[in-house]
């Protein structure tokens, strides 16, 4: 390898290590992602971490043969180019390298966090407590256990499992509770399921991300189509819980 | 002119025959949706007849031979011309019209967002202008590159004096003046709001303009289906001697695998919106989840056509990409036959992934991972585009003009878009960034980036191909610079709030968001701004630009031996293509030789002289 060839593998690989630290730092050293308030969103945001490790690498590698190219193999023409790049029209071995890197990471990927993740998310179909929730334009029924009824407010125990079965009355909505990182449409005719794991004690006035928000469009008031949420106390969540029952 | 003006009566003849005769059968009133699909079935066909079909095909199936019209210079552009370059151009220009009217709407919406809680939109208004940048922006992205490069410039990179069926190439760009009018007039019936996907049970409750997006969308599917057709057939049996399918230039590979994809999925869109049509004027319950319907039904459909759709955009803009990297670097494309088993590829796994986007529609939780898992596997073929484009680059002799840059910029855009698209195929990730901002930004990353990106590197490497003329270069670079740093402005905040808990369509949103929303609106406008400059830097080239000679880049493959603009015929003899398109670097190296002068690939040895149109 000459001296140039190796000059621009030198300056490759210095913008690659510049980007991939800078990259690093700013994806990871900055707090981009919301408070958790659910064992979900920790899942969700460890995946959501672990694929920006693998991708800002690869990002800074492309970017960096961006730009060692515009700085090292620019020419100037005068009328019409005048001389031609090296013939080169492939490199198998390269290429299979190159493939079999890429298809190693996509396999990787799928199994964690993809698989792996998958399985924790969802965890086991068993629940403490069952939430019934109904959606119609633009607002949201809660029926508990017991009986219990609220309208546009969802209250929750924390560290309970809670199973949702979500329906809707009239169009496709989604319930979404970006505090927890999950969502699941509302589909007429159809009844789907959520697991959450509440965690901690707060309300929406804490954080506005503790809120169910329809993320479906679905007319004039999807925007406003939210509810807030509360996690309460299990000891507390159950003396709410039964009042309301007996109240009703 | 004479033929636009026909076609205009008679397609607004047939819609009132259309809507009179269902009202008179039925009763009711002139305006219900079902008058109103009737009309626009009539209206259109009285459209086609009016344009040019009643002088061709159907004088030719009474035995009365075809009428044909003497139309020279610029009215050509305005009438039903079977000449592939004409319609090129015409869907060039109507793309550029539409891709800027898509722009007007996208700043309504920033200029919404820009506050929390309701500026000068109500929240209906919003959904109405959000779905209206939606379909047209979608339709640009579909038909754009395909439409134009690939009319204008597939004949000619393949030796072709035409493509394989003109008549037919121009009904398909005949199709599109109909979709625009019937998306336009919707308002007239209380306009659509339920997004470009269209999702019931909404599209089928909401508003009467509606049925007026179904019918303007089923149309544009027909011409897609058809501009499919045509360019295969064109591909497969048109080649010029000697022009392999290893000889095809990347280009016509790109536009090859997109048109396998249009011709062989639309039909599910179209299907699906006819279902839809159904549910709204004939009482079907397809979608009605109450009544014994699915409305997961309508997403699979749609889906399986608007996942592949996606790559319908992106393949030719990887052609585009390609094609300018490999002529304005000077060097061969790298790996060649990986790329195009790539194209290939990407068109096969495009049809397998559409249910990535079903992650939290509530369809069953076993079709997770089979989804998951043939959405990662499109990264391969992907990434190996990828590699191609910077392989290419590396080492290469770089001519940074406009088109370079934009092509430059386009790797790192689709990167972009790429990378944030893998957080959307992983299901634990996507049950958190669905349907927010995250999904937002990543897809004008990939369609914007991806796609505009490729249109605007066509655009300047084939400018003067088309027009003749150089633009102002210098102004290029600083189109390209400012477009590409406005965006990154815009739609970066977006994925910050996308995980942050702002979903997308929505009119307004938590006042804790407003900081972001308030930077992306602003750098949106000075996104948008920047298109005044690139109108501006078309205009004043197509006008003013310094004539361009034939082979401005020196570049191998045919489009660039003949003259620019190309003759009516594009050759004047048949040219016979005898090696790879790329040549560059081997000397002697040919890609076709004509009738009696042989034109070399890329003779470096003659720096300056026009290779255009003196091969006769």
């Amino acid at each position: 390898m000459d001296q140039q060839r190796r000059n621009d593998w030198i300056l490759f690989g210095s913008f690659w290590a510049v980007f991939s630290v800078v990259g690093f730092y700013l994806v990871l050293g900055i707090d981009l992602l919301p408070a958790q308030w659910a064992h979900e969103a920790e899942v969700v945001d460890d995946a959501y971490i672990l694929l920006m490790g693998l991708s800002i690498p690869i990002f800074a590698g492309v970017a960096a043969a961006l730009l060692t190219s515009l700085i090292r193999f620019r020419v100037k023409v005068e009328g019409q180019p005048t001389e031609d790049g090296p013939p080169v029209h492939n490199n198998r071995n390269f290429v299979r390298l190159w493939i079999a890197s890429t298809l190693m990471l996509a396999l990787m990927i799928t199994v964690n966090p993809g698989f792996i993740g998958i399985a924790e998310l969802r965890g086991e179909p068993s629940a403490d407590i069952v939430v019934e929730v109904q959606a119609q334009r633009w607002s949201w029924k809660v029926n508990y256990e017991n009986g219990a009824e609220t309208f546009n407010q969802l209250y929750l125990p924390a560290d309970r499992r809670v199973r949702f079965d979500i329906t809707s009355l009239d169009l496709v909505h989604s319930f979404w509770i970006p505090g927890f990182r999950v969502k699941i449409d509302a589909v007429p005719g159809r009844v789907t399921h959520l697991y959450v794991t509440p965690e901690g004690v707060g309300s929406f006035e804490d954080d506005f991300n503790l809120r169910v928000q329809c993320a479906e469009i679905c007319g004039l008031g999807h925007a406003q189509m939210a509810m807030p949420v509360t996690v309460l106390e299990p000891a507390d969540f159950d003396a709410w819980v039964s009042d309301l029952a007996e109240g009703a | 002119m004479r033929q636009l003006l026909r076609a205009v009566i008679f397609g607004i003849l047939g819609y009132l025959i259309g809507a009179a005769l269902t009202w008179l059968i039925r009763g009711g009133s002139m305006g219900d949706e079902v008058c109103v699909v009737f009309g626009y079935i009539l209206g259109l066909i009285g459209w086609l007849f009016g344009i040019g079909m009643g002088d061709t095909w159907v004088r030719e199936w009474f035995g009365l031979p075809a009428r044909e019209y003497e139309v020279t210079g610029w009215k050509r552009y305005l009438g039903f011309s079977t000449d592939h370059k004409v319609i090129g151009v015409q869907y060039l220009a109507t793309f550029i019209v539409v891709l800027l009217l898509g722009g007007v709407a996208a700043m309504i919406i920033r200029f919404e967002l820009a506050q929390a809680g309701e500026g000068i939109l109500n929240a209906d208004r919003y959904n109405q202008v959000m779905s209206m940048h939606g379909i047209l922006m979608v339709a640009v992205a579909v038909a754009a590159i395909l439409g134009s490069f690939g009319n204008y410039l597939v004949p000619i990179m393949i030796g072709a004096d035409d493509m394989a069926f003109p008549r037919l190439n121009a009904v398909t760009f005949w199709l599109i003046p109909p979709v625009a009018i019937g998306l336009l007039a919707a308002p007239t019936l209380g306009s659509f709001d339920a997004g470009w996907t269209a999702y019931p049970p909404l599209s089928v409750v909401n508003n009467g303009g509606q049925i007026l997006f179904v019918l303007a969308v089923t149309t544009f599917g027909l011409s897609s289906i058809l501009g499919g057709l045509n360019v295969i057939t064109t591909i497969v049996t048109m080649r010029a001697p000697g022009m392999t399918w290893g000889r095809l230039p990347i280009f016509v590979w790109g536009a090859f695998s997109a048109s396998l994809i249009s011709l062989l999925t639309t039909q599910f869109f179209a299907a699906s919106l006819i279902l839809i049509a159904m549910d709204r004027v004939a009482g079907t319950v397809f979608f009605n989840g109450g009544a014994g319907g699915d409305p997961l039904l309508y997403q699979h459909l749609f889906w399986f056509y608007s996942h592949p759709a996606v790559y319908v955009m992106v393949l030719p803009g990887f052609g585009a990409v390609l094609e300018t990297i490999t002529h304005m670097s000077r060097k061969p494309l790298f790996a060649y036959k990986a790329v195009v088993v790539s194209f290939l590829s990407i068109a096969g796994l495009s049809v397998i992934v559409w249910a990535h986007h079903m992650f939290t529609s509530g369809m069953a939780e076993y079709l997770h991972g089979p989804f998951m898992f043939a959405s990662e596997m499109i990264s391969v073929p992907t990434g190996m585009v990828f590699l191609s484009a910077v392989a290419t680059l590396w080492r290469g002799k770089l001519w940074m003009k406009t088109p370079l840059f934009f092509a430059m910029i386009w790797i790192f855009q689709f990167l972009m878009g790429g990378v944030t698209g893998i957080f959307l195929a992983d299901v634990v990730t996507d049950v958190s960034l669905h349907d927010s901002y995250f999904v937002v930004a990543h897809f004008h990353y990939t369609i914007m980036g991806g796609m505009l990106f490729a249109f605007l590197t066509g655009i300047f490497f084939w400018f003067p191909k088309i027009t003749g003329r150089m633009i102002n270069d210098r102004l290029g670079i600083i189109f390209a610079l400012w477009l590409t740093i406005a965006f990154q402005l815009t739609f970066l905040p977006q994925f910050w709030l996308g995980t942050n808990g702002m979903n997308r369509r929505i009119a307004d949103y938590p006042e804790q968001l407003e900081g972001a929303n308030l930077m992306s609106s602003i750098s949106a406008f000075i996104l948008g701004s920047s298109f005044i400059l690139f109108v501006y830097i078309l205009l004043s080239g197509a006008i003013r630009g310094p004539k361009a000679g034939g082979n401005p880049w020196n570049a191998s493959t045919l489009e660039w031996q003949v003259s620019s603009p190309p003759p009516e015929h594009n050759f004047s003899g048949q040219p016979t293509v005898v090696g790879h398109p790329y040549g560059y670097g081997t000397a002697g190296s040919r890609h076709a030789e004509f009738a009696d002068v042989t034109v070399a690939a890329a003779p470096p040895e003659q720096p300056g002289t026009d290779q255009g149109g003196d091969h006769e």
